[in-house]
Formats: structure tokens, sequence, C-alpha cells
């Protein structure tokens, strides 16, 4: 226990209640995308890196960028903004690539704008009803959380609202 | 320790795998022998030999069916051997049935699933049907005799080895140490000593227990005295004296008259924990000397080895059994390897171009061009360990005719040339298949009955013949046959009937065009086999195999002639040689093996025809497709707009595009007005097969061996890359599917009709 409340110091703090009572809690890696904040499961995440030159494949995919070499190992980039329907922009220089691997068939690279910070949750913390976001993203949304930031640790680019995080169902997202 | 003794168990699967296919062809061997009614005695001993190491492996590994089979079969063997079984057709088939039945334990030994118990049982009854219901014990089996011995007595030294029993004597084994500069004497002397007593049958050299000046003998003497005086006789020679114990007067009498399949002895848990010597040496012998004779003393037995089966064991023992994976992941370091090969050359020009400190420029360059050389040289050693020779397939494939021919009461001749010609392990491993299919149509479809080709005129035996070829960096192999040849117009009409050609169309195609209706999955359901008379049962699916090795097949046939299968395979997958061209500023690879030949594109003389744009080169008309325009390529940027300009050309390419092919006249010119820049375009001519197309392209860059990685699950569907590779940059080219486009373009107005009138319903 002590060594979760001192972790628990690190990542930030929630706004609800005693962490005793909250039962398990799991990482999240939230990243920007566009103006919002979007989150994965941290254990699904691989790695994180700076993008690396991205060569495109015609015919690909909507949602496919293009393929890069990472480490002599090909990986499909995917748009996370394209993938979810996203309004589109042009590349920034905070943009990263996500290395992911949730069904263990292939790893993929998700492209974000922005990588911002960890969360830790607990089951509590998430309202599950993302099925009334409607429209055909649904199923790939897990949760909705409302985290509060230390605002010593927010590095993003400023204006993002990080008040509410849409927690992504990786899986069913890579998977389709 | 697991992991030891998994890799004992592929050692043994390797191993066995190798012996299983060694005795395949020595059956091929025999049952040619057989039919042209020579004796191959020497085969028989090699396969026996083959089975009985299998036995003695099956029983270190607890392969309990394997070892119960080559039981059956090792007693079968041993009275073929012995001339007390005649070498007939049908005991030639439980052999060919056997080494099928091998295979199949050993995959389902491998893959650890229910071993096809009730085969075996089969097969065992008819070994036993075979071997006479266990007729005549041979004299030889109530005597802890090695086989090995017996394996190389020759006619007469048997004759006289059985005679000598059957008057009772002794057999008796005698050891001695001659020094080589006298042997000729001293055994001379020997046998003078020894004849009172009785008859030297054979001698052998141990193969031990002697240094470089001298030999030990091993000799089999039949005797009517006692150790005792034999010993008395030959005193002062140095030689020792063993009897070779009779199991008749023996408390447990060796049941050889009728074998049953008696549960082998188990061999101490002890031995099978430990890691398993990696290669089989000669220590393995005496463990199968235990297995053979498990109630012999094995001191005895120990040092009596057939020289030439040492001598085989010990050329197993030379080679090394790589696993592919691991050869494959050497070949993506030596990928890495050229790539910063590629850097260092680029980093060189630079220093040599900046003019500063000559003298380390110049060693640098010197160095590199080393450098370069040797790790050619690896590359080429690498490639050079994944060949194996088609034989490997091939010996398979004469299996399967024979049993085929048998089934279908045809006689074919299978005539087998180029089988030492090399291609990639991972090649022949996939190839089995499509092949073992296409021989199977050759025979069931192609040739005729007897009766028929009789009608005819033909010779009643039918002939195939498999031949393969290297040809530039590829490999052919044709399957050809004197059959009755596709019928052509049984074919078309099934064809009509399915929609997939109108019957207006069906007077217009070319006799090429209706071949290839052979491999479209329509028209090769089982129902239609007699219809069509044969050909295409699957035949789409050894077209997409082969495809899928980056191979091409093609079928010519004449009614009443014949027909012929032609296979071209790459040699290897692995690395290739390929044209990087640039277009739209992305760089694409072309493989070499596809490229005939690049030159500028006149834009004048390109004329259209049917909606698709040709030129004349060479005195032929070569179909044209614009790279930019099938990948739906944005035009030229400038330079260093990576993933901005690369967005906007994400968009999918339409399929309308591909399909219709009618469009305006003026989609050249598209292409040529795309970007600002002048615009000299260069046609790459590519071929795949008898096929040609020209590639429209911006620019050359240059030829480049390239690993080819291929493109990750989730980009499965795209169609029109082989793969892509690795430039020196970090940056990646993505590498053409010459096939895939070739057939994409083309196919899509000679097959415009069949597809869109729904072929697939």
């Amino acid at each position: 226990m002590a060594d979760f409340v001192r972790a628990r110091s690190r990542v930030g703090l929630t706004r609800r209640g005693a962490p005793t009572d909250r039962g398990p809690r799991t990482e999240y890696l939230a990243f920007r995308l566009g103006e919002d904040v979007y989150a994965g499961p941290v254990s699904l995440i691989r790695e994180i890196l700076k993008p690396p030159p991205l060569t495109p494949v015609p015919r690909a995919p909507f949602a496919v960028m293009g393929i890069v070499s990472v480490r002599g190992q090909l990986v499909t980039v995917i748009d996370l903004r394209r993938r979810l329907r996203l309004p589109e922009a042009g590349p920034t220089r905070r943009a990263r690539v996500l290395l992911v691997n949730p069904t263990g068939a292939e790893t993929l690279g998700l492209y974000v704008d922005e990588v911002l910070q960890v969360y830790r949750l607990a089951d509590s913390e998430i309202e599950h009803a993302a099925a009334a976001l409607g429209g055909e993203v649904a199923p790939y949304i897990a949760g909705i959380a409302r985290p509060i930031i230390a605002a010593a640790s927010s590095q993003s680019a400023g204006q993002v609202d990080a008040s509410l995080v849409i927690l992504l169902e990786l899986r069913s997202l890579l998977a389709s | 320790m697991a992991e030891a003794g998994d890799r004992a168990r592929e050692e043994f699967f390797s191993e066995t795998q190798e012996i299983v296919e060694g005795f395949g062809r020595d059956l091929l061997a025999l049952d040619e022998a057989q039919r042209a009614g020579r004796a191959e005695p020497e085969l028989v001993n090699d396969i026996f030999r083959a089975v009985h190491t299998l036995k003695g492996l099956a029983g270190l590994f607890g392969a309990a069916r394997i070892s119960t089979l080559s039981h059956e079969l090792e007693e079968l063997l041993d009275d073929l051997r012995l001339g007390k079984v005649e070498l007939s057709a049908e005991v030639l088939d439980v052999l060919f049935k056997s080494v099928e039945l091998y295979s199949k334990l050993l995959q389902s030994e491998k893959e650890g699933t229910e071993a096809p118990g009730g085969e075996v049982d089969e097969l065992v009854r008819s070994v036993r049907r075979a071997t006479g219901g266990g007729g005549a014990p041979s004299p030889f089996g109530q005597y802890d005799l090695d086989p090995g011995l017996l394996a190389v007595l020759t006619e007469y030294e048997e004759h006289r080895l059985r005679s000598n029993i059957a008057q009772g004597l002794s057999l008796f084994r005698l050891r001695v140490v001659f020094a080589l500069a006298t042997i000729d004497q001293a055994l001379d002397d020997l046998k003078s000593l020894a004849k009172p007593l009785g008859e030297i049958i054979t001698y052998l050299p141990t193969g031990s227990g002697a240094d470089a000046d001298s030999i030990e003998l091993d000799i089999l003497i039949a005797s009517r005295a006692g150790a005792e005086d034999l010993v008395r006789a030959l005193a002062g020679k140095g030689v020792s004296v063993e009897e070779i114990p009779r199991h008749g007067a023996r408390s447990t009498p060796k049941p050889s008259v009728a074998p049953q399949s008696k549960p082998r002895p188990q061999l101490p848990p002890s031995i099978l924990a430990p890691p398993m010597e990696p290669a089989p040496d000669s220590e393995s012998a005496p463990d199968i000397d235990i297995a053979r004779a498990p109630d012999s003393d094995n001191a005895a037995l120990g040092g009596v080895r057939n020289p030439a089966a040492a001598q085989s064991l010990r050329s197993v023992a030379q080679t090394v059994r790589v696993d592919i994976h691991k050869l494959n992941r050497l070949m993506n370091i030596v990928g890495e390897l050229a790539i910063v090969r590629t850097q260092l050359a680029r980093l060189v020009e630079r220093l040599r171009a900046s003019q500063s400190d000559r003298s380390v420029t110049t060693d640098l360059h010197r160095l590199q061009r080393t450098f370069d050389r040797h790790l050619a040289a690896m590359q080429q050693g690498i490639l050079e360990v994944r060949m194996v020779p088609l034989g490997q397939v091939f010996d398979k494939l004469a299996r399967v005719v024979r049993q085929i021919s048998r089934e279908a009461d045809k006689s074919v001749n299978l005539v087998i040339t180029g089988a030492e010609t090399e291609v990639d392990k991972l090649i022949v491993e996939e190839l089995s298949d499509p092949l073992m299919h296409m021989m199977r149509n050759a025979i069931d479809h192609g040739i005729e009955g007897k009766a028929e080709r009789e009608a005819v005129g033909k010779p009643t035996v039918g002939t195939i013949a498999l031949n393969a070829f290297q040809k530039g960096s590829h490999v052919v192999i044709e399957i050809e046959d004197d059959g009755r040849g596709v019928d052509t117009d049984t074919l078309l009409q099934a064809a009509v009937r399915r929609g997939v050609v109108t019957p207006e169309e069906a007077p217009q195609l070319s006799m090429r065009e209706v071949l290839n209706l052979v491999f479209l999955p329509g028209l090769t359901t089982k129902a239609n086999v007699s219809e069509l008379s044969g050909r295409g049962v699957g035949m789409d699916v050894v077209k997409t195999n082969i495809a899928k090795l980056g191979g091409v097949i093609d079928l010519t046939s004449e009614t009443g002639i014949g027909t012929k299968f032609t296979v071209t395979l790459p040699i290897t997958l692995a690395i290739i040689s390929a044209l990087m061209v640039r277009c739209s500023d992305r760089l694409f690879a072309i493989p070499l093996a596809n490229v005939q030949e690049a030159v500028v594109l006149d834009s004048g003389s390109v004329r259209e025809i049917d909606g698709r744009e040709m030129i004349t080169l060479r005195g032929g008309t070569l179909p044209l497709c614009a790279l930019a325009r099938l990948f739906d390529l944005p035009p030229p940027a400038e330079e260093g707009g990576d993933i901005a300009a690369e967005s906007s050309a994400r968009a999918q390419l339409p399929a309308s595009s591909i399909g219709s092919g009618s469009s305006a006249k003026s989609r050249w010119g598209n292409v040529a007005r795309t970007g600002a820049r002048t615009l000299r375009q260069f046609i790459v001519v590519t071929s795949v097969g008898s096929r040609r197309l020209g590639i429209v392209v911006e620019s050359l860059v240059g030829e480049q061996d390239v690993v080819i990685k291929a493109l990750g699950p989730s980009l499965k569907g795209v169609r029109g890359f082989a793969g892509a590779t690795e430039l020196g940059d970090q940056r990646i080219a993505l590498v053409l599917d010459v096939q895939a486009l070739v057939e994409e373009t083309l196919a899509s107005s000679e097959r415009r009709g069949f597809e869109l009138k729904g072929g697939h319903g």
C-alpha cells in the first residue's frame, strides 16, 4: 500500500475519494489528438517513438499512414485521427508514434499529436456509459475519466482541456 | 534441460526424416531394378540398415509406433535379404506404403497428435502376410550375429554360413590384431591353423582397437571344436575367441518364427533424461544393437561393426542441420550490414569530395571496398547454405507417381532430369504440395488408360517428364505428359455454362486464354471433372501457392499429344537484386528478375488500343502502365514535405480506375503533365512468364540488392507490393509485385468480361 501511495503522488491526484476503497487501479497513457485527450492502457503500449521517416503505401486502407522501420522491423502506422474520424491537421513537432500490439498478431504504430502523461485510474473513476456518445466510434471507447491534473505536471501545448479523458478500447479499435 | 531435450527431439525428427527419405530413394531404385529383372542385394541391405537405424532411434525417443513398424519391417527385410521372401510387386507395395506411413507417424509424433494406429496395424498385417505368415525361420536368427556383419556377407559366405549352421557347428568370433605390413602372410597362417578345426566364413575390420600400422579383424568361424580347442590351436597368435551363443540353448528363446509386436524393452530412463548427443555418432550403434538383440551379451557385440554403416554414420555427422529460421536471422543481419555498407560508402564519397586528409580517405576507401567484397561473399555463402536440391521433392513425387499409377491402373514412366537443381529451402518446402497435385492430375486426367492409348497408337506406358533447370535467377520446373491433352471445347463449354465467358466471347478467346480457364476457381469443382476431361482439380490453389512463392505457372497443351505445365520460380526469396525507380518522389524497387530492360519513353509513339496504352518496342507490342496513375500518386512535390505531402496521397485508389480501363484518351496526357518539370519518363520493361508490361516511371535510380520484408498483416489486402525494403537512410522503398501488376493491368481487360459477369457465382 505504501508503494501505491508513493506512486500515486508521482502520477497526479484524482479528485475523488480515498485511494484505499477504490480497488485496483490501471495506468493509462494520455495523448492528444487534435483538441481532445485520449488514453490507452499503459500495459498495451510498448514504446513511444519520435516519428521515423514514414513511407506511405498506395492503396492501403484509409487510416494507414504508411510504414516505418523500427530496428529492422516494418511497422504499419495508423493515423488515430483518421481512425476515429477526427478532423485532420498537419504534423507537429510533438507528434509521436506509440508502438502497440494489442491482439498479439502484429505490432502497429499509432500516430498521435502529443503524448501527455500517465493516469492511474480505478475502475470506479471511469464512466463506462460510453455508448451515450453514440456514433460509429462508440464501440472503441472503453469509458471516460475526469482526472484533475496538477498544473505543474502538464507539459501540453497549453490549450488542451485535459479534464476529460476518453479511454480507448485499443483491441477492438485495431482489430478492425 | 527441457531445451536440450527439445533439441535432441528435433535432431531425432530431422535425422529420422532423412533416413526415411533415403529409404524412399532406395526403394525406387529397387523397384526399378526389380522391373528390370536385376537383383540388388546391396539395396535391400541399405534399406534394412535404414529400417534398423529407425528402429533404434525410435526406441531411444519412445516413438512406439515407429518402433513397432520398424520391427516388423526389419523381419520382412531380413527375409528378403536372405532370399526367403520373393521381392514381388506386392512386397514393394508394402514397403512403399511404409515410407508414407513413416512420414505420417513422424508428423503425428512431432505434433503430438494421435498416431494413425489403425494404419500401422494394417500395414503390420500386410507385412506379416508378405513375410509369409512367419515361414521358415532364418537360421541366423538363432545366433546373436551382428546384422551389420550379416549385411555384408557375400552370397557364397552366406551359403557357407547357412550350411555350417545346418550341420550343427558352433560359431565363434575371433578377434585379432595384424600388422598391416604382414597381414597377408599372417592371415594365411591363421587360416591354415584354423582349418583343421573349422571353416573361416568371413572376416571384417572392426574399425577400432588398432593404431595406424595395424588392423584389428573380426573373424567369423564355424567349428566343430569347442572354444578351448580353438584357443589352444591358435595360441601365440594373440587371438581372442568368443563363442556366439545360440538362442535355442538359452532359457529365453527368441520367437523369430512368428514375429509379434512384443513390447520393445524400454531403455532405462537415465539414458533418456540427459541431453542427447546432437549428432548421430558411432556411439549410437551399440544402443541400436541393444534394441535389436535385447537378450544378447552386449560386450560380445560391441566391437563388431559393419564398416559401411560406420562410414555412413560418420558422413552424416559431418553435416550440420540448421533451423531455417536461424538462417533467416543471419540473413537479416547481413541485410542490416548491407545498409551500413551503403551509409559507409556515402560517407567515403563525402570525404573524397571534401578533399580533406587524402591518405586517410584513400585508406578508408580501400577498406570499404574490402568490406564490400567480404560482405558480398558472406551473403552469397548464406544463400548457398539455404539451397537444397529439388531432388528432395522429386523423390517424393516419384513415390506418388508410382502409387497413383498403380491405383489408377495406368502404366507411367516418370523421367526426371535436373534433380540436382538447387532452390531455396523454403521454396522447396512449399513446392511439394502444388507439384504433387499437378502430378496427380497428369496421371488421373492426362495419361489415358492402357486400352485407349493402344487404340490411338501410343505406347501403353505413358511418360511423364519432370524437368528442372536453372534459367538466370529463376528455376524452371516442367511437368510434361504424353496424354490426351486438355479438351478445350469441353472446357470452354463449361466456362460458358458457368457464366465465366459469354457465348459471344467464347469463339474469340485465344488458345492460351482458354487453357488459362483451368486456373479459375469456378471451373474446378469435382462434379466437372469427368465432363471437363479432367485437368484443373484445384489448379487455382496450385496457381495461388506458386504465386505466393513469387513464381508463375503456365500451361500448353495439344489435343491427343500431351500437356505441359511450366513453373518458373525465383531461386531465393531472401535477397533479390532490384532496380530502384523514382515516381512522384517516392522510391520503388522492381525485382531485377522481372526486368528485361529500361528505355526512355517517347510519348509520341504511345498508341491506345482498346482503352489501353501501348507502344511498339523491338517489333512487339508492349502494354504500358504508369505507376503514378496506377497508385494514384500525387504529382512530384518539392523535397522535404514528407508527411504533409504524403498525407494527401493517402486516398485510396478508386477501384473503377483499374477495372473500367476505357476512360478518355487524354489519360496519358494527364500523366505527362504531372508536375511542372520537364518530363522525360522511362519505361521499365518487365516480364512475368511470357507476358510483358511496361511500367512508366519518372527516373531510374540504380541497381541495388535488397532484403525483402513482408508488409504486416494489416496491409495484407493491398495488392501490388511484394513487400518493402529498407534503404540506407532509415527510409523504406516498396517492392513492386510485378506479377500482380501484370495480372492486374493485363487481366483487367483480358478477363474484364469474366469477372464483371459474375464468374465467381
